[in-house]
């Protein structure tokens, strides 16, 4: 399935530029009409008479079906082009005058059905038609669509419709229309009653109206699911099973109590009772996926003594609530005025990557711990390899400093992410290719080409091992890091993927894109999980919740949403910034949730209670929109006098880090 | 969103210029169907690229479209990018017409390569820099330079607007904890709830300052009026732009207020002087909004710009230059906070016209209301400064001539003649037309008239006048050492006055040119006047030299 995917994906404007013969395209379009409609006899003799072979008409049937749907609307709506207007009316009167719990539902239809009135006269070489019907009631449409519309108005010829890219998903794939029903049946007779033939034609080719039976939804339920560039998610999408649940800690006890000789002070037995009940009470999530259901990287010592050192952190954290506030380090970039594009920091907060627009990535450490690189081949080939210290020596102390470049890149840096155990870097840029960097030699060591337009955003699986990337040509890609063909191939989106996060537990990857969606992806089969939309413009930036029940996003609607796994259903929208947002970061034991960006602000918000309402409510059959004040959930506001937040990040022990680049000029 | 309507006549590219880049192409002649075809295709493809560039500015997290945005967005579609158009800001299309063609072009400026050659290399640009602050501790932003102020000056306008009376701020310590949203919610709420209940009594006002704050108030205003004049200018940089000073403004405002009274009945010109330039700082400070303190500010500048006496030997000192500052400083409050409501330049205008009115006022008190009225722009000077003229010369004229009258009086009015000409001139230069007549001038302004005109006429031969600012050497006052320390209102006592007259004679009147007048005095303090105002060289009285 991925490869025909691709295949489709990867097609091109340019490549279907080869124009047959009008006669020939609408002939197959006739016959498809034909046998669609158990013409059959029909079908033989013209198929005769216009000496096609049998083998050609399913040829043609693969054809994309936007264009045959095209032509046959092309065929029905000949020569009365004043015809749109008044049908338009038609059912903008229809609707009016439904029942009152119709009418919110009904409203739906408007939109899609004036985008493809529109787009049907464009291609019917009406112009100046067109352009009259949609100054006529392009007022009328939701805020939200505006957007789309402006990119719409800027198509009025049929030879320029190809090249849209709204447009063509717009004709490839159908709207998605939740209606229930009561609302359908009444809405389709009344149609039929008055031949509102346009309407009802759209209605058949262009339209996906998923019906179901239940009360009909209240228009804030509706508002909050619209926005999306082809609608809403179809309900069916979003009924598969997901294991979002954690991953069982692994087993290390036994080498909690090596490390703590090691370790400082006269509360050593203390703490390791602390630490043994922390890790025995973790009871295995019964939403958890099989330990094995994605092979993970076998533990080495290194990632076992990270661990241990990530929960003595996690133990020492400042427990945040509403009445214990956390305290905002800001790091700010001087002098890299519009340079600087991408902020990441490492777990464990010791390295901060900055990608800037000149394809360069810098690094710097944020402890006093200096970066090395290890001394050049031949002389590591001198020393002792069994020396106890060998990982002291290979440094290269005259290489120490507060600040590495790395250098590769030929195009803006997108994105960057630490591996796990902070000796490798990934980076996404304009070029097209994803680098690993090794963090010990400071160089790269795989190119990862595939993506062949700019890669948005990259992202290291918690577990290290795999990544995804997604980028400007519609896809994600799982990859892992010894090999240079992506694994896993995530196509579905209908514009650029922008953003990307791994489920904590590896299993699940989430993407954001420009079509206003967000999709989970099962790692395991490459399908599609869960499809959320709402956000009304594009998304920038996705992020699970640490303990993986729901999910977080944000972006140029300048609104944060958090959405349940379980249901995918929209538990909260965080309104409060005035430009888009940036960057989302949970606090460790996920009770309190940053948000930033272009609007030069750090806000907090308290998502315990809601998260904890969320958890405990007996789901009913309609998913529910919470009225939830944002007013009051957010905990703070931390203006910054001229700085973008670029990156927000909690450290283990819960202190927030924000990092930007200050512009003098705003 | 921009109007569709609008939106669809503006901008589609004219047939003209595809006719133009075909010829630039070597298509000599385009017929105007294909032209028009071309435009509208063009158009299309131009906007595509457009919303494509968009997506990159929103991946880079900018606001503004940049030329490298649509360098990618070409790139994305497999066209060459446009090489040399990276400018840093606008577009560098200039515009011109001719021979019934109207065009845009690239300005490409030529540059001489010996000189680029010869000239110094530029600074090398700096270094990408990671810094760290706290935006935020526990809860709270801290006040510190790197975070914006806690209420900046559009919140301080809006508290002051809504405030019934004339009333300080009320600041809890509680409420330093809120963010500073809640604090302008509940600053509006407390305002709405004492407009509505009258009869409830107010808050009982607190200031509660920190123990850092007291000791950065003690610091600051030690500084300013003590003798280190680096110090000085430390503190008063400090005043001009730190962002935490909002709670204290009220006490530096009684400083000043205070301050002035008493150095005033003292005649120190030296701490007046600092006194005032503590406004100035104040003022310029962005984060402050001064308008509920102007009841304790406007009377001490005012007082520092009329008062009959601001030095112990009025013949010496240079007492003309504060005033003159002042008067600037008093010109600024004005341009800043009059209001329809308050009409605080109505007022300050109406204060100074009636000192001048006065008959017989002293000199220096019209001279101060004169340079203070002056300040206030064209409009006033033609409303009040100009029919006052004609007495003003006769006063002058008077004391000029009678042998009666003080040396002082005689550098007083040697004062306000050269005040006199260098504030109306500008003004007249533009106000009158045609040849500048002595006869005239005498006519409508009395005997000051003759070098009006002058100075007119020179205006208008040399129009482009450089600026600079003046320079003032004040000597330092005889009585009050200003190594004693600072001065705190308290301790301060009244000292009865010293007669004007006292000390005069001493300066044969010849050596009073227009430059300004001389202090023979040899130990002398050199200070500059932070003034952002233009002045004229030539007429600048405040300049001297020993």
């Amino acid at each position: 399935m991925a490869t025909t995917m691709e295949v489709e994906v990867k097609k091109e404007p340019e490549d279907e530029t080869s124009v047959e013969p009008l006669d020939k395209e609408t002939l197959s379009a006739v016959l498809q009409f034909l046998k669609k409609n158990n013409l059959k006899a029909t079908e033989e003799l013209l198929k005769k008479e216009a000496n096609l072979e049998a083998g050609s008409s399913n040829g043609t049937s693969t054809r994309s079906e936007q264009d045959v749907s095209s032509v046959l609307s092309a065929y029905q709506s000949e020569g009365d082009p004043s015809m749109y207007e008044t049908n338009y009316k038609n059912l903008k009167h229809v609707i009016e005058t439904a029942l009152d719990s119709r009418k919110v539902e009904q409203t739906q239809l408007l939109y899609p059905v004036f985008v493809h009135m529109y787009l049907e006269l464009v291609y019917n070489g009406h112009e100046g038609a067109a352009v009259n019907f949609f100054e006529a009631f392009r007022r009328e449409q939701e805020d939200y669509h505006q957007d789309d519309l402006v990119q719409l108005s800027t198509v009025t010829k049929k030879e320029h419709m190809r090249h849209s890219e709204l447009i063509m998903n717009l004709r490839s794939s159908k709207y998605v229309l939740r209606l229930s029903r009561d609302s359908y049946q009444s809405l389709k007779r009344q149609l039929q009653e008055k031949s509102n033939n346009i309407v009802l034609n759209i209605l058949q080719e262009h339209l996906y109206i998923d019906v179901f039976d239940g009360m009909p939804r209240s228009k804030e339920q509706i508002e909050a699911a619209s926005g999306g560039m082809c609608g809403e998610a179809k309900r069916k999408a979003n009924k598969g099973k997901m294991s979002f649940g954690l991953l069982k800690e692994p087993d290390i006890n036994l080498l909690l109590d090596d490390e703590e000789e090691g370790g400082e002070g006269e509360d050593k037995p203390k703490k390791k009772k602390v630490k043994r009940l922390d890790i025995k009470k973790s009871k295995p999530d019964p939403n958890a996926p099989a330990q094995n259901r994605i092979p993970l990287p076998e533990m080495r010592d290194v990632d076992k003594l990270e661990k241990i050192l990530c929960f003595r952190e996690l133990s020492k954290r400042v427990h945040l609530s509403p009445d214990l506030l956390p305290s905002v380090c800001f790091y700010t970039l001087l002098n890299a005025n519009q340079g600087l594009i991408s902020v990441e920091i490492s777990d464990d907060s010791s390295l901060l990557a900055a990608g800037f627009a000149d394809s360069n990535i810098r690094i710097w450490t944020l402890t006093p711990k200096k970066l090395r690189s290890i001394k050049p081949a031949d002389v590591l080939q001198e020393l002792e390899k069994e020396a106890e210290d060998v990982m002291e020596r290979i440094m290269d102390e005259r290489s120490s400093a507060d600040c590495k470049l790395l250098v590769g890149h030929s195009g803006p840096v997108y994105s960057t992410s630490f591996s796990p155990d902070r000796n490798l870097l990934l980076s996404a840029s304009g070029d097209g290719t994803v680098r690993l960097w090794n963090l010990y030699t400071f160089s790269t060591l795989v190119c990862y080409k595939g993506h062949n337009y700019p890669v948005w955003d990259v992202a290291f699986s918690p577990f290290g091992h795999y990544f995804v990337s997604c980028g400007k040509d519609r896809t994600a890609r799982l990859w892992t890091t010894e090999s240079h063909q992506p694994i896993r191939l995530f196509a579905g989106h209908y514009s650029d993927v922008t953003c990307v996060c791994f489920h904590p537990n590896s299993n699940y990857v989430a993407t954001g894109s420009c079509d206003r969606m967000i999709k989970v992806w099962d790692i395991l089969n490459g399908k599609c999980v869960r499809i959320m939309t709402g956000h009304k413009s594009t998304i920038q930036k996705v992020l699970f919740s640490p303990n993986g029940h729901f999910l977080t996003s944000a972006g140029e609607d300048s609104s944060v949403m958090l959405w349940g796994l379980r249901h995918s259903n929209l538990i909260a929208e965080l309104k409060g910034h005035t430009e888009c947002v940036y960057s989302l970061s949970f606090c460790r034991d996920g009770n309190v949730l940053a948000s930033g960006g272009l609007d030069n602000s750090v806000r907090l918000w308290d998502v315990k209670k809601i998260f904890a309402e969320a958890e405990s409510e007996d789901f009913t059959s309609a998913p529910q929109v919470q009225h939830n004040d944002s007013s009051k959930l957010s905990l703070g506001c931390y203006p910054t006098k001229s700085t973008t937040i670029h990156h927000l990040h909690f450290t283990r022990r819960n202190l927030l880090l924000a990092a930007g680049a200050f512009s003098s000029s705003s | 969103m921009a109007d569709p309507k609008i939106e669809r006549k503006v901008s589609i590219l004219s047939h003209e210029s595809m006719k133009v880049i075909g010829e630039s192409v070597g298509l000599a002649s385009l017929p105007d169907e294909a032209s028009y075809v071309l435009a509208e295709d063009a158009t299309f493809r131009l906007k595509l690229l457009v919303q494509e560039a968009v997506k990159f500015m929103q991946k880079a997290k900018r606001r503004k479209l940049s030329s490298s945005d649509f360098d990618f967005a070409l790139q994305d579609q497999n066209v060459e990018p446009l090489y040399g158009l990276s400018v840093p800001d606008s577009i560098p299309f200039r515009f011109t017409s001719g021979g019934g063609r109207e065009l845009h072009f690239i300005e490409e400026k030529d540059f001489d390569l010996t000189e680029m050659i010869s000239s110094p290399l530029p600074k090398v640009p700096l270094d990408v820099a990671l810094k760290a602050h706290w935006l935020c501790v526990e809860g709270v932003q801290p006040a510190i330079p790197e975070n914006p102020p806690p209420v900046d000056q559009e919140e301080q306008k809006v508290e002051s607007t809504r405030a019934t009376t004339h009333q300080k701020p009320i600041i809890n310590p509680k409420q330093d904890k809120e963010s500073e949203k809640d604090r302008v919610v509940t600053l509006l709420n407390k305002a709405k709830e004492v407009a509505k209940e009258v009869k409830r009594t107010k808050d009982i006002l607190s200031h509660e300052l920190s123990v850092e704050q007291q000791l950065y108030y003690k610091e600051i205003t030690e500084a300013c009026v003590g003798s280190s004049e680096p110090k000085r200018a430390q503190a008063l940089q400090s005043l001009a732009s730190d962002s935490g000073l909002y709670q204290m403004l009220p006490r530096f405002s009684s400083f000043i207020s205070e301050g002035v009274r008493v150095n005033v009945v003292q005649s120190n010109l030296a701490l007046l002087i600092y006194l005032m330039r503590m406004v100035k700082a104040l003022m310029d400070n962005p984060t402050l909004y001064l308008e509920k303190y102007l009841h304790e500010i406007i009377p001490a500048v005012m007082t520092c710009i009329v008062s009959k006496q601001l030095c112990l030997r009025p013949d010496i000192d240079n007492h003309w230059a504060l005033r003159d500052f002042a008067a600037r400083l008093m010109a600024s409050i004005c341009k800043k906070f009059s209001t329809s409501t308050n009409n605080i330049q109505a007022r300050v205008s109406k204060t100074f016209d009636k000192s001048l009115s006065v008959e017989y006022a002293p000199l220096p008190t019209i001279y101060g209301a004169f340079a203070g009225l002056s300040e206030l722009g064209p409009e006033v000077i033609k409303a009040i400064v100009l029919p006052k003229l004609k007495p003003l010369s006769e006063r002058i004229k008077n004391v000029r001539e009678s042998s009666l009258s003080s040396n002082f009086d005689k550098i007083a009015a040697e004062h306000l003649k050269s005040l006199v000409l260098k504030q109306c001139s500008p003004y007249l230069k533009q106000a009158r037309t045609g040849p500048d007549t002595p006869d005239a001038y005498i006519e409508d302004f009395g005997s000051i008239g003759s070098a009006l005109c002058n100075q007119v006429q020179k205006l208008r031969s040399q129009p482009g006048l450089t600026a600079n600012k003046p320079t003032i050497q004040i000597p330092p006052p005889r009585q009050s050492p200003l190594s004693s320390g600072p001065r705190t209102p308290n301790s301060a006592s009244p000292v009865s006055r010293t007669q004007s007259g006292g000390s005069r004679g001493s300066m044969p009147r010849s050596v009073s040119v227009p430059g300004g007048p001389t202090t023979p005095t040899g130990k002398q303090t050199k200070f500059i006047v932070m003034s952002s105002i233009p002045q004229n060289s030539k007429s600048s009285t405040a300049s001297v030299s020993t």
